[in-house]
């Protein structure tokens, strides 16, 4: 896919990979300890 | 540059979803809900009612927004404007699901099995919601084009994919990995060292730049796009490169995608067996989950045998960054520029790995199920249903049909069943259960023999959470993904790199399915 974004890349809204495992690893937590809350 | 479009679009998405979910609530789909079971009970009654709720409330309020607000440069706009575009995935996501692969379903099963293979067409094919899915989002992508106000959001699909691997940790203990983990090693470490090998051996028989070799062979090798991207600067790729590359990944892992589930079905494998079939011959983690979900969509043990191969795999990826930096710089005179391979493992490595082994780790200590458990499965016969107790004359057919069993073993656990109307232990219930899958004793036995094993196996409600949150997230990444797939990345791949990733992929797909056939049983 083309880029037409001036910010992340074409296949992310993050400028870096890392950053954007860093946020799948936020909203992974956010989601297992709500689980872990309500369950 | 203004992210958000003053447009209705998320508006109208949220409107859509709430008259799904009112519909559904009000009864006015029940008549469809039957169609689309086929005789039996309509499996996404409970999702109906819940998820498009909340989704089309959020989207509702956010999008008359963006509709009707006024919207500046910044973070804000920037990450806001991504809700369209995740929305609108998951309505396709929601309408392939809920509707469309089962009324595929339905039109499949009219035509009756086919021929020996007792498997309907969409069965064989592995036509369901999650191939669906990345169909519609391909045919959007190359025949529609992508709206534009939904452009940036497509891109949070590999986020959603990363944030399911993640939680896919939460559903492994110990005890499972112990085991599987020691056939995910060898059989791994075979085919990623002798991927990378060929590549390179074949890369240079052909005469294809060094980077170029070296960029594919960890592609090929290890885990598509993250080994692709982290290899590259060990051997110096260039960016058209590293494109041919991850077009020939896609490439092949598309047609792996979909011609894997229907070998696995027309072979008859195990989940497990599909399971480390895929995620050992297909090269991106999105298409073993894709191929995974594809041959088992109403369950998760195949995604979780494959995935448990698939994060073997990228934990060799520092091996093979060393690898390839040792063999580039021997084979590069003109190399000028020093690579400090310890730095660019600390800096590519896949960080979502770690936390996937980061929630096995919370996983193991019992905090979401109790650590004894088995794909979120585990024994207790403390807490047995008065009502799942065996009665008196499911006992005396135990009783009359005893004398068939052979097996001392077998005879015991019988006996003890017997007497206490319930499997006695976790050892008993593993000899109960062969001996219903045995079929010794009689139909009607048997039968009362698997509920006894039903009635002392529990599945853990936050496991069972966590299932439903992973099969969307993935749903949300494959649609998303799917998006991504132009045709123009896919002609990316023509010419040599296509040709060596043909061979070695093919001669790995082959090579993992023997392997697998011969050496992988039901539970490995």
């Amino acid at each position: 896919m083309e880029n037409k974004f001036d910010r992340g890349s074409s296949l992310s809204i993050f400028g870096s990979d890392r950053r954007e495992d860093f946020m799948a690893l936020v909203f992974a937590l956010v989601i297992a300890f709500s689980v872990y809350a309500a369950y | 540059m203004v992210y958000t479009k003053k447009s209705p679009a998320l508006f109208i998405i949220g409107v859509i979803m709430l008259a799904i979910w009112y519909a559904a609530g009000n009864g006015m789909l029940d008549g469809y809900m039957e169609h689309l079971a086929a005789g039996k009970k309509y499996k996404y009654g409970a999702e109906l009612m819940s998820i498009p709720m909340y989704f089309g409330l959020i989207s509702v309020v956010i999008g008359a927004w963006q509709w009707f607000g006024s919207h500046t440069e910044g973070s804000w706009d920037y990450y806001s404007s991504t809700i369209a575009g995740g929305m609108f995935i998951l309505l396709i996501a929601m309408l392939v699901r809920w509707f469309v692969a089962p009324e595929v379903a339905v039109i499949s099963m009219s035509f009756g099995k086919i021929g020996d293979t007792g498997k309907y067409i969409h069965k064989l094919l592995g036509l369901n919601y999650v191939v669906m899915g990345i169909v519609t989002g391909i045919i959007i992508v190359n025949v529609f084009k992508v709206p534009e106000w939904a452009q940036n959001g497509v891109r949070l699909s590999r986020l959603g994919l990363k944030t399911g691997v993640i939680l896919l940790g939460t559903l492994y203990s110990a005890a499972e990995l112990k085991n599987l983990g020691g056939l995910s090693i060898i059989m791994i470490g075979f085919f990623v060292l002798g991927s990378v090998g060929l590549v390179l051996w074949m890369g240079a028989r052909r005469g294809i730049p060094n980077s170029m070799g070296g960029v594919l062979s960890a592609g090929m090798g290890v885990c598509g796009v993250s080994a692709t991207v982290a290899s590259a600067p060990v051997v110096q790729a260039k960016s058209v490169e590293i494109a041919y590359t991850i077009g020939t990944i896609l490439l092949w892992g598309v047609g792996c995608m979909f011609i894997f589930p229907i070998i696995g079905n027309l072979l008859g494998m195990s989940y497990v067996q599909f399971g480390a079939w895929a995620g050992t011959g297909i090269l991106n983690s999105a298409q073993v989950a894709g191929a995974a979900l594809a041959y088992q969509p109403d369950g998760i043990e195949t995604l979780k045998v494959a995935e448990i191969f698939n994060i073997t795999r990228v934990l060799v990826l520092p091996i093979i960054v060393l690898w390839l930096a040792v063999w580039y710089v021997k084979r590069e005179e003109s190399v000028t520029e020093t690579v400090n391979v310890g730095q660019v493992v600390f800096e590519k490595f896949p960080v979502f790995v770690l936390g996937f082994i980061l929630l096995f780790a919370l996983s193991t200590t019992g905090m979401f199920a109790p650590a004894n458990h088995y794909k979120g499965k585990y024994f207790d016969n403390t807490n047995v249903k008065a009502s799942k107790m065996m009665t008196e004359k499911q006992i005396a057919v135990l009783t009359a049909n005893s004398d068939k069993v052979q097996r001392a073993d077998r005879k015991a656990a019988l006996s003890r069943l017997i007497a206490g109307g319930k499997i006695a232990s976790i050892e008993d219930d593993a000899t109960i259960r062969g001996l219903a899958n045995s079929k010794i004793m009689g139909k009607e036995s048997g039968k009362i023999l698997k509920k006894a094993h039903k009635a002392v196996r529990h599945t853990a409600k936050k496991i069972k959470a966590f299932r439903q949150w992973i099969t969307w997230l993935f749903a949300f990444g494959l649609v998303g993904l799917g998006m991504q797939i132009t045709v123009s990345s896919m002609k990316q791949a023509g010419g040599q790199p296509a040709v060596i990733g043909g061979v070695v992929g093919l001669t790995k797909a082959v090579l993992s399915l023997v392997v697998v056939l011969l050496i992988v049983s039901e539970t490995v």
